[in-house]
């Protein structure tokens, strides 16, 4: 690969193997389907934290295997972009373990995790993939900022601007993007941590939208992040690209968001596991990304909550952690909505399993980013507190709880309990969770220790090597 | 029915189910020699085979790459019983024509194209004209096949004002009333389609093929 990467990206995308893009998804359909057997990949619904270091390094040389052979894809010229196993292998091995993310006293490290590591998990929020209208989205910010155990802030997503529909490339894509920035940056200066770091400006769909969000004085900084998008699977476009060329100009943060379909070309859940890897794969070759959202959800309900959605990222999670030094961290998508019990135990079960298998902590997209307004911030701060009592698990005793967790909601995911929207949840003034909102997260809070897991002084089990 | 009749019958649907296409085309050239009807093999073979494996998918036992295999199956065998049809002097088997895309700005097509596999499958003719597709282009679309209905999809919830805007753009056109439209995807509900007065929506891909059946029998 050569130093000037990204014009090589560009020759690659215009010289590459035309492939029209139905015939790559049935390369890629079949393709999986063959790796999945080569490699022994087999998905137990029993054990969704698997313990196995050779299946799961088999899982990472099929990820491989599939990026080498299959390539990305540029929908911008209907070519692959491919490149050799070395390539790849070099590119990886130099991507960064430690990203400082956000400035001042308010910057957090962010590093790469070890299966069952002590390290602290750092903790995303915001408005995960949900929509917000514009009257509560500066508050929904500010309480997601506010918790002192968030490090770093998503943007969330405004469907309208000053009541008027917003239309990707229109000039309102250009207002609301340096809208929604601001709103974020007064978030995070009225929480006291003007310097945390925001990581998206999720309103735009156009390169120019997202650029425009960039501000140092009210809207986003190079200490701040920006999501470049694969679209499923292993796709890419001149868009996106565009983007990774502004942003690595003035130095800001790229984070690399995939959603992987379980049910999707990959198939089931080994299949789709092998698909997730490789999207982190071509998240460090083709977007040089700082870090990556693991995002991979069920085609039909768009969460990450059920069996296979828990399997897919304990695999992908310990491949990642095993046999490459970069920092993913998970995207937990779940059918329940907000004020409701299920939606922390699903929340539960995929911070767990976070934790235990090397990603950092990204939440929560509750009813799978369908209703409007689900989310605060107090389902971040129980996410937090969940990856903090779980430092140091073990896989099998962590896979235990997860199984008791999934009793407490699995029966729900086909009819889930949508809750309520944030302001019948929050007191809109004081920003402080209400008292129903608060009595269910003490029930699950409780429930969870009994369980095994310590809420209250879980931080005790951290260990820290000097650079946290 | 003779019995290898039912034996070619039954290792159709099973070529079918499994995706197999060229054991698919050769089993239909198998069963026209044998004398059978191809309207009633699309009918009575090819539309209950799809029809379960799409009633699998919606319950997760299959997952995309077998409902795309048998689609694929289904479509090829399709190919030869409407050649044969159409030489024998017969009308064309199709339930109907559906211009199907998705919207402008909006670049997500996997739901799209899950929708297209079912509705091929069970003899709509789908004219699919990609995604991130404009108003206009759907409205050119729409007169150049003469469809019957016109259906939309949008993920992103900033991209749903483009589906009221290509309704518009029919409307203004004076094309409205010649076709259904219909809209789909993460971001629609029926309250919207309601709002923007379409003539339907479906909430997945076995909705979709219901609601278009139920648009061309009116």
């Amino acid at each position: 690969m050569q130093h000037s990467w990204l014009p090589e990206i560009v020759r690659r995308s215009e010289q590459g193997p035309f492939m029209r893009e139905a015939d790559y998804d049935r390369a890629l359909s079949q393709r999986v389907r063959q790796l999945v057997k080569t490699y022994s990949l087999k998905f137990d619904p029993q054990v969704l934290v698997p313990g196995d270091d050779e299946m799961v390094s088999r899982l990472f040389q099929a990820a491989v295997d599939l990026f080498v052979d299959l390539g990305a894809y540029n929908q911008s010229t209907e070519r692959r972009i491919l490149f050799s196993r070395r390539e790849i292998l070099e590119a990886v091995a130099a991507a960064p373990s430690k990203v400082v993310l956000g400035t001042g006293k308010d910057a957090v490290v962010e590093q790469h995790r070890g299966v069952e590591s002590s390290l602290p998990c750092r903790m995303h929020s915001g408005p995960t993939g949900t929509p917000c209208s514009e009257r509560y989205h500066p508050l929904i910010l500010q309480s997601c900022a506010q918790e002192p155990l968030v490090d770093c802030l998503g943007h969330g997503s405004i469907s309208s601007y000053m009541g008027q529909a917003i239309i990707p490339g229109s000039p309102l894509e250009i207002l609301a993007a340096r809208t929604e920035a601001a709103s974020a940056r007064q978030a995070v200066r009225k929480a006291g941590r003007p310097g945390m770091h925001i990581e998206d400006n999720a309103v735009s769909l156009t390169c120019a939208g997202k650029m425009a969000s960039l501000d140092p004085a009210s809207g986003l900084r190079p200490s701040d992040g920006l999501l470049i998008a694969q679209m499923p699977e292993l796709r890419t476009n001149y868009d996106q690209l565009s983007r990774v060329a502004h942003l690595s100009s003035v130095g800001m943060h790229i984070v690399d968001l995939m959603t992987p379909l379980i049910g999707g070309l990959g198939g089931g859940a080994e299949g789709t596991a092998i698909i997730t890897v490789a999207s982190h794969l071509l998240g460090v070759i083709c977007y040089n990304a700082s870090y990556h959202f693991m995002g991979h959800m069920h085609l039909m309900r768009s969460n990450n909550t059920d069996r296979m959605g828990l399997w897919v990222q304990a695999m992908a999670g310990q491949a990642l952690a095993s046999h490459t030094p970069i920092i993913s961290v998970n995207d937990l998508y779940t059918v329940s909505g907000l004020g409701t019990t299920q939606v922390l135990w699903e929340v539960a079960a995929g911070a767990l399993i976070g934790t235990v298998c090397g990603l950092n902590q990204h939440g929560v997209g509750a009813t799978a980013g369908n209703e409007t307004d689900h989310t605060s911030g107090l389902e971040a701060r129980f996410q937090a507190e969940v990856a903090h009592a779980a430092l140091g698990l073990k896989r099998a005793e962590a896979n235990e709880i997860v199984l008791a967790c999934l009793g407490r909601y699995e029966h729900t995911l086909a009819t889930p309990n949508l809750g309520k929207p944030f302001p019948e949840l929050y007191d809109t003034d004081t920003l402080e969770p209400g008292e129903e909102w608060l009595g269910v997260y003490h029930q699950v809070r409780d429930e969870l220790k009994t369980l095994g897991l310590d809420l209250d002084s879980g931080w005790r089990n951290a260990k820290y090597d000097g650079t946290f | 029915m003779t019995e290898p009749s039912e034996r070619l019958r039954s290792e159709l649907s099973k070529a079918l189910r499994q995706g197999l296409v060229e054991e698919a085309k050769d089993l239909t050239q198998q069963a026209l020699s044998a004398g059978e009807d191809p309207l009633d093999l699309i009918q009575n073979v090819l539309v209950p085979t799809l029809s379960e494996v799409g009633r699998q998918f919606q319950a997760f036992e299959i997952f995309l790459p077998e409902l795309m295999a048998a689609g694929d199956a289904a479509q090829a065998a399709t190919h030869i019983l409407e050649a044969e049809i159409v030489a024998a002097g017969g009308q064309s088997a199709s339930l109907g024509t559906i211009v199907l895309g998705t919207v402008q700005n909006d670049i997500h097509d996997i739901g799209k194209n899950i929708v297209k596999t079912l509705l091929s499958s069970h003899g709509f003719k789908v004219i699919d004209i990609g995604r991130d597709v404009a108003p206009s282009k759907f409205l050119e679309a729409a007169e150049r096949e003469k469809a019957d209905i016109v259906a939309m999809s949008a993920l992103m919830t900033t991209t749903r004002p483009a589906t009221r805007s290509t309704i518009n753009l029919f409307t203004e056109a004076g094309a409205r009333l010649n076709y259904k439209i219909i809209l789909g995807g993460g971001c629609i509900d029926q309250a919207w389609a309601n709002e923007i007065g379409a003539d339907g929506y479906a909430a997945d891909a076995a909705g979709a093929v219901d609601l278009c059946k139920k648009l061309v029998q009116r």
